[in-house]
């Protein structure tokens, strides 16, 4: 694969930026947990919030706001907008 | 009674979309609750009376969608499927309609007859969501209402429409998916015509295709064949979209819900801030967020400890003129004494219950109703994690330092039975208000606040290390924090109290039998003058190795029953409440640490045997019996060289 700049993953975000999700490098469970909510790849997403001493991630999927471990949110990979 | 006129409801749906509120409104206090057999999921049944019929009204956990990942999924599916409820209402929120839809089509998949209840509504058009429900209703094909159940609104139209659902007939179409996947669907739906099952063809035909186990263990006993020929069919499916099957029907599943959010919901564009937005702003910083949250948890303690000290202390008097009462008028014999402490028994429960543990649900369930539950999880899940699980678990560790049998039991909304143990482990070792009766009646009485300060920072240490351990110990892998993020609303004071009344009736079954027959065995015990002979027994460790006096020996096993019996009965053998005079501060600090620690209470003990089973409740009390007294040793040799 191509290496791309803007492919970064969710935890390198900075709040209120927002991109398309490219991949989600989980198993298959987590990843059908996430189609599940709503999240797959091409989806839109926006960081609301990224928390202290790198915890979790707040965003926002089609109008709906989700709280997402930090291990998850590195396993997220989005092309910055 | 008319079989006619009985009608099974099912309500489903994702957590936080106003679920339950809507079963409180529609069942009332005509509930009772019981766990799913066999497991140790709450099960939540009611019934109704309207117009002439009877509605058995089931609240089925809520989840995120019908796979088999956890065990709330694989019951609320094989309920729906197995006992085939007349109508299903799926509670929906309408704040966010396209993730709920996702749930939605898999109840659909399912071919019961399904009502979709837009709930929550008024906070959609608050926030300039507008939904055309003719439209939905029409795609969906299925009856959609508009509802407030906090409110009660549009309740009656959904109980009209599970009255026409159940005299009319279910001839619903399917909701069609892409080309490629229907076309699998179709060639599997002729293997399958066959085969005999409670399950509906097409939805077998789905679920082989998204690899779920459950369904391809079953086919794979009838008829292997089939097993093979979908396999065929998910490579070349496979092939056309680049990734996992299953994940194709899952993203497949998710574009159908962004259409049909598409073509149904318009958005006003958010113009300006509302308050909600602000409190959620303020909540969740990465500063602000942890300043609001110490201030919101201890004000909730201390208004709570405050209150519920206060009222304690007035039922104490009154309980001690019945004692008094007892004493008098039946004598003093063996089965005076036993009576009486099987009616002490039950009033310990209610001065647990009453002051403490009733004012401490309120706060619970107005912060859960009210939204900020999931910002605490937010905040902490980085500090949890540390510990192996992630940030609800600290919701647990609060309600612990009310008390460890609500805190144990609260250990349910872990997803992993491997994170429900460690959380229900870890808050064995919080301190609960009882041992805070200790830690303050005693150390920070006697010895100073900074001592008994000190304490509650050692525990929390202790609890970070042995969440530590155990999360490396106990086999399996954490599970990550994904949790919707609810807005702020309006709490709904019936709710609030109908879940307070459910989780106080839960408590008092599980602790009343426990506590009421230790009591009377350990009266008994002690009514045969074998005390001293135990404290004797027991003196090599409380007097050589934890430097205590031989009568704490006693103290430790009524301690078992309630912690703060420790306190109390050694007020009554010693018959003064100046502890200074009789221990040494290096005594109160070991003695303390050890009542800490030692072992959970036996209410606390039977929620573990209840949920994990006797073995490892039995394993987690002779741990924690060890390591307290090794670990008192060490402070109590410590200490030597402070005092």
């Amino acid at each position: 694969m191509e290496v791309n700049k803007s492919i970064i993953s969710l935890t390198e975000f900075e709040d209120g930026q927002s991109g398309t999700i490219v991949s989600l490098n989980g198993g298959r469970n987590l990843t059908k947990r996430l189609a599940d909510l709503g999240i797959r790849p091409g989806t839109m997403i926006i960081v609301l919030r990224q928390s202290l001493f790198s915890g979790p991630v707040q965003v926002e999927v089609s109008g709906s706001k989700l709280v997402l471990g930090r291990g998850l949110a590195t396993k997220i990979l989005v092309e910055l907008k | 009674m008319n079989e006619d006129k009985r009608i099974n409801v099912v309500l489903a749906g994702h957590g936080n979309t106003g679920k339950t509120s809507v079963f409180n409104y529609l069942t009332g206090l005509h509930q009772h609750t019981g766990n799913w057999a066999g497991k140790t999921i709450e099960k939540l049944e009611g019934t109704l009376y309207y117009k002439d019929y009877t509605i058995d009204v089931l609240d089925l956990p809520g989840i995120y969608s019908l796979t088999t990942l956890s065990v709330e999924e694989l019951i609320a599916r094989e309920y729906i499927i197995k006992q085939k409820p007349d109508v299903v209402i799926n509670i929906v929120d309408s704040t966010n309609l396209e993730r709920n839809l996702i749930f939605t089509l898999q109840l659909l998949e399912l071919g019961c007859r399904v009502i979709v209840a837009l709930n929550m509504i008024d906070i959609a058009r608050k926030k300039g969501i507008t939904i055309d429900i003719g439209k939905l209703q029409k795609i969906l094909n299925t009856p959609v209402i508009p509802t407030i159940a906090s409110r009660g609104t549009g309740l009656t139209d959904l109980m009209d429409q599970v009255i026409g659902l159940k005299e009319g007939k279910n001839d619903r179409g399917n909701l069609t998916y892409g080309k490629e996947i229907e076309n699998c669907i179709r060639q599997l739906l002729i293997k399958l015509k066959d085969i005999e099952l409670p399950y509906p063809d097409r939805w077998i035909a789905i679920k082989l295709l998204e690899k779920d186990n459950e369904i391809l263990k079953t086919i794979r006993q009838i008829n292997p064949e089939i097993v093979e020929n979908t396999r065929c069919l998910e490579e070349k499916l496979e092939e056309i979209h680049g990734h996992d099957s299953s994940l194709v029907i899952a993203d497949e599943r998710s574009h159908l819900a962004a259409k049909i959010t598409r073509e149904t919901v318009t958005m006003a564009p958010h113009i300006k801030m509302t308050l909600n937005d602000w409190l959620d702003i303020i909540t969740t910083h990465r500063f602000s967020g942890y300043l609001v949250m110490i201030l919101i948890v201890g004000a909730m303690f201390f208004s709570v400890f405050s209150f519920g000290n206060w009222l304690s202390s007035a039922l104490d008097n009154v309980f001690r003129g019945w004692h008094e009462w007892w004493n008098n008028n039946l004598g003093i014999t063996i089965i005076a004494a036993l009576g009486w402490s099987a009616i002490e028994g039950v009033l310990a429960l209610v001065q647990i219950a009453l002051p403490y543990i009733f004012p401490f649900y309120i706060f619970l369930y107005f912060l859960e109703e009210w939204g900020y539950m999931a910002r605490i999880s937010f905040l902490m899940d980085n500090l949890m994690h540390k510990m192996g699980i992630h940030g609800k678990g600290c919701i647990s560790f609060i309600i612990g330092l009310g008390c460890n049998v609500p805190g144990c039991l609260s250990c349910r909304i872990m997803e992993s039975r491997r994170e429900r143990f460690i959380t229900a482990v870890l808050v064995t070792l919080v301190p609960c208000s009882a041992v805070s009766v200790i830690v303050f009646g005693l150390v920070g009485k006697y010895v100073g606040l900074l001592w008994a300060l000190g304490l509650y920072i050692f525990a929390i240490i202790l609890i970070f290390i042995a969440g530590r351990i155990s999360s490396r110990i106990l086999p399996g892998e954490p599970v990550e924090l994904i949790m919707p993020m609810p807005d702020y609303k309006t709490p709904n004071l019936k709710s609030i109290l109908y879940q307070t009344w459910n989780a106080l009736k839960e408590f008092i079954y599980i602790a009343a039998p426990i506590i009421i027959i230790s009591g009377i065995v350990i009266q008994a015990i002690n009514l045969a003058g074998w005390m001293p002979a135990i404290s004797s027994f027991m003196s090599p460790v409380t007097v050589n190795w934890l430097g205590l006096p031989a009568i704490t020996g006693i103290l430790l096993i009524f301690g078992i029953l309630r912690k703060e019996l420790i306190l109390v009965m050694l007020a009554a053998y010693l018959g003064t409440t100046e502890f200074a005079e009789v221990l040494t501060s290096q005594q109160m600090i070991t003695l303390a640490v050890v009542s800490m620690f030692y072992v959970p209470c036996v209410a606390t003990i039977s929620v573990l045997w209840k949920e994990f089973g006797w073995k490892k409740a039995l394993a987690v009390c002779i741990i924690e019996i060890v390591f307290a007294i090794l670990l008192a040793g060490i402070v109590n040799r410590f200490l030597n060289l402070v005092f």
